[in-house]
């Protein structure tokens, strides 16, 4: 077998001997992530209106559902008539800390069966299996955004306690509840913004994986028929929520 | 790559590509497709040029300091948890793999798309180690069900009709399938669901790795890739040295214009930056996380000729201009890598030998430069092959001896004249309709399948000679 050494320094070698092809740089890293960060946000903080409504129109053209309502109170009701018109009944869902508000006694209200993740790791091996099974099984699964791309109808999702990542990918249905603090332009400025969360090289506390949606699952391959839902889910619904989740 | 199939010569195999009517069709389909998408995709991102041109020149800066690169993703791999495993050659990944299936006590592999994985066979050692690989993007699932190969990156299946995956499923899976796009996904959506809940091992290769924070990325469309990732107790990422960049920035460079690439979408549906194994506090999400770096021989192209073709996305962008892939298809090519950007990877891996054929399976028409979104000079690089071929006496001793007269004649002008002149008396059998189409002998192997032009009856030579001397 090659070892560590053997095999990068074959590379060294290599790499010694070899004159440039041309004068070439990667791309310029942020200097102050955090402070490049915090401009971007800035900036963005006024022209929110107008980030919104490209957002839209590009989730649309991917296959995204849109919806705006004014203040967290309605997201349950649109969440209960997005549920009623596929007869879907079984929820599961990020912790309410991780939405940022708690919707389940409002969800189980209108007639669904919700399942909140925990906000912690379970200790159990049972209890994970269990809960992997319900997310398995649930027809609808609702969580956050961290980021919503305006150039490329995206939503970003990062891992973490009381964030898991199947409910976003094993239910056929996702709905992503999100309001203006998540919208960005442009994948520049997420360049920007996932430099600052790496910040300064000690491994944050999120978790492991951060997951870009851009609309349903698809795939062409049979044909190039396409066709929604092959693995993720079949329809992906955004709900904006105009006053802000948090109030 | 079975060895009956290499033992079929090149080109039998390209006539067999072209006698077959549904894949003829089925090509020009898909290409056709690829090709309007793409334009369109570039068409509505004035910023796109310029970004191919920095893609560029971060896959050079990349390599002109790859050593140090790959140092920092090693030690940020670990750092957050992660083991890294150094494979020279695909015998060596294929055990390290299968080790680690084996010592994690794994029977059952969920994989999602990965050259690198078919570059190394890997699916015949997890086979031949009692774990059985199944194959989760639909395209491969669909071929792995067939027993056949890849004929496209991106598109792995488009050689066969929604009949075929139809009677194929009702075959394989026992189930009455229709051919119908729609309701085959479905079947094939429940049949993988079951698998990723069960697997213990998850496979994938990397579209891209950052150095600076230790993370694998990932692209899939159909959602595959997050599953391999997320459910599994253990995931395995194998990648090529060169798919390293060094920051989150450069990567935004690639996400730009990658899928507009392959499938004209401003970003594939899914892209997942996944950075070692789960986190304290996360329900769900792999114990172990494995990067196995893998040489098979890239990195003696660093100084090498074919160093360029190391900037390669595999997007698929260059398949689908070429305008002999879009009449053989990928199996023709009978290595993992087709297409022209293929010709290059395959004479990477297998030596220059393997493509003493292949290096001829080109125009030189300059499509797939253009169409590469890091712009690879592709046809320059066929070129020096080809010289190699020719140089290594690889090439058939025919060829060999006519292009090296050839060479001679047009250094030598007054040979040239000699020779035009024989030529036009020498042509007249065989320009009657003013075209040759049949040479005898070994020349006949020229004309096979191109028409020549007749030799003028007066040269440009002689022709400006008596025009001057009118003027005069």
């Amino acid at each position: 077998m090659t070892t560590k050494a053997e095999f990068l320094g074959r590379i060294r070698e290599q790499v010694r001997r070899t004159p440039a092809r041309f004068s070439a740089s990667s791309a310029r890293r942020p200097e102050h992530p955090a402070a490049e960060a915090e401009t971007i946000r800035g900036e963005l903080a006024e022209r929110w209106p107008e980030t919104l409504d490209a957002f839209r129109r590009e989730f649309e053209s991917v296959g995204g559902v849109f919806y705006e309502v004014a203040s967290v109170d309605m997201v349950p009701a649109t969440v209960a008539r997005i549920a009623h018109g596929r007869e879907a009944r079984e929820l599961v869902t990020w912790h309410a800390s991780a939405i940022g508000a708690d919707l389940t006694q409002a969800l189980e209200a209108r007639g669904l069966d919700v399942h909140q993740m925990p906000a912690a790791e379970p200790v159990a091996v049972a209890e994970r299996e269990r809960l992997r099974t319900i997310a398995a099984r649930a027809d609808l699964g609702l969580t956050g955004v961290d980021l919503a791309i305006a150039e490329t109808g995206t939503l970003v999702l990062v891992s973490g306690a009381g964030r898991p990542r199947s409910t976003s990918l094993l239910p056929p249905c996702h709905i992503a509840v999100f309001d203006r603090t998540a919208l960005v332009e442009s994948l520049r400025q997420v360049g920007v913004l996932l430099e600052a969360w790496h910040g300064d090289g000690t491994p944050p506390a999120r978790g492991a994986v951060i997951n870009f949606i851009t609309g349903p699952s698809r795939t062409a391959d049979i044909e190039l028929t396409l066709t929604r839902g092959v693995h993720g889910p079949k329809e992906v619904h955004a709900v904006f929520v105009e006053q802000g989740i948090r109030g | 790559m079975s060895s009956d199939e290499l033992a079929t010569p090149f080109r039998q195999r390209a006539d067999g590509a072209m006698k077959d009517t549904f894949l003829q069709e089925a090509l020009t389909i898909a290409t056709t497709k690829f090709i309007g998408l793409r334009r369109e995709a570039f068409a509505g991102f004035p910023e796109g040029e310029a970004l191919r041109d920095q893609a560029r020149a971060i896959k050079e800066a990349t390599l002109q300091e790859l050593d140090r690169h790959l140092e920092t993703l090693i030690a940020n791999v670990e750092r957050l948890g992660g083991h890294v495993h150094y494979a020279a050659t695909p015998v060596e990944a294929r055990s390290i793999i299968v080790d680690i299936a084996r010592r994690t006590g794994a029977r059952m592999a969920v994989k999602s798309k990965s050259m690198a994985t078919e570059e190394i066979h890997l699916n015949e050692a997890l086979e031949a180690a009692g774990i059985t690989p199944v194959e989760t993007d639909l395209g491969e699932y669909i071929i792995q069900l067939a027993h056949e190969r890849p004929s496209h990156i991106i598109a792995p299946a488009i050689h066969k009709t929604k009949g075929q995956v139809a009677e194929l499923f009702t075959r394989e899976l026992n189930r009455h399938a229709a051919p119908d796009p729609e309701a085959l996904t479905r079947i094939a959506r429940g049949e993988l669901r079951e698998k990723f809940l069960q697997a213990d091992l998850g496979i994938t290769g990397a579209n891209f790795a950052v150095a600076d924070t230790g993370t694998v990325v990932l692209v899939t469309n159909e959602g595959n890739g997050r599953m391999v990732t997320s459910l599994p107790r253990v995931h395995v990422a194998v990648m090529g040295v060169e798919k390293v960049v060094p920051s989150l920035t450069d990567l935004m460079v690639f996400l730009a214009i990658l899928a507009k690439s392959a499938t004209g979408q401003k970003l594939s549906v899914y892209t997942s930056l996944v950075q070692g194994p789960r986190r304290a506090g996360e329900l769900e999400g792999p114990e172990e996380f494995h990067l196995v770096l893998l040489d098979g021989g890239r990195i003696a192209q660093i100084g090498g000729p074919l160093r360029e073709a190391l900037s390669c996305l595999r997007c698929g962008a260059c398949l689908n201009v070429c305008p002999v892939y879009r009449q053989i298809g990928g199996h023709a090519y009978g290595y993992t890598y087709p297409g022209p950007i293929g010709i290059l990877l395959t004479a990477m891996m297998e030596g220059t030998p393997a493509v003493k054929d292949l290096a001829h399976a080109s125009s030189l028409c300059g499509a797939c430069a253009d169409a590469c979104p890091v712009r690879i000079d592709i046809p320059r690089m066929l070129i020096d092959l080809r010289r190699e071929v020719g140089d290594g006496k690889i090439a058939p001793w025919t060829e060999r001896v006519a292009f090296t007269l050839l060479s001679r004649l047009l250094r030598h002008p007054r040979l040239y004249r000699l020779a035009a002149r024989a030529g036009r008396l020498l042509q007249r059998p065989f320009a009657g309709s003013g075209r040759v189409s049949r040479l005898p002998l070994f020349f006949g192997e020229w004309t096979r399948t191109r028409d020549l032009p007749p030799m003028a009856s007066r040269t440009f030579q002689e022709r400006w000679a008596s025009d001057m001397d009118l003027r005069a």
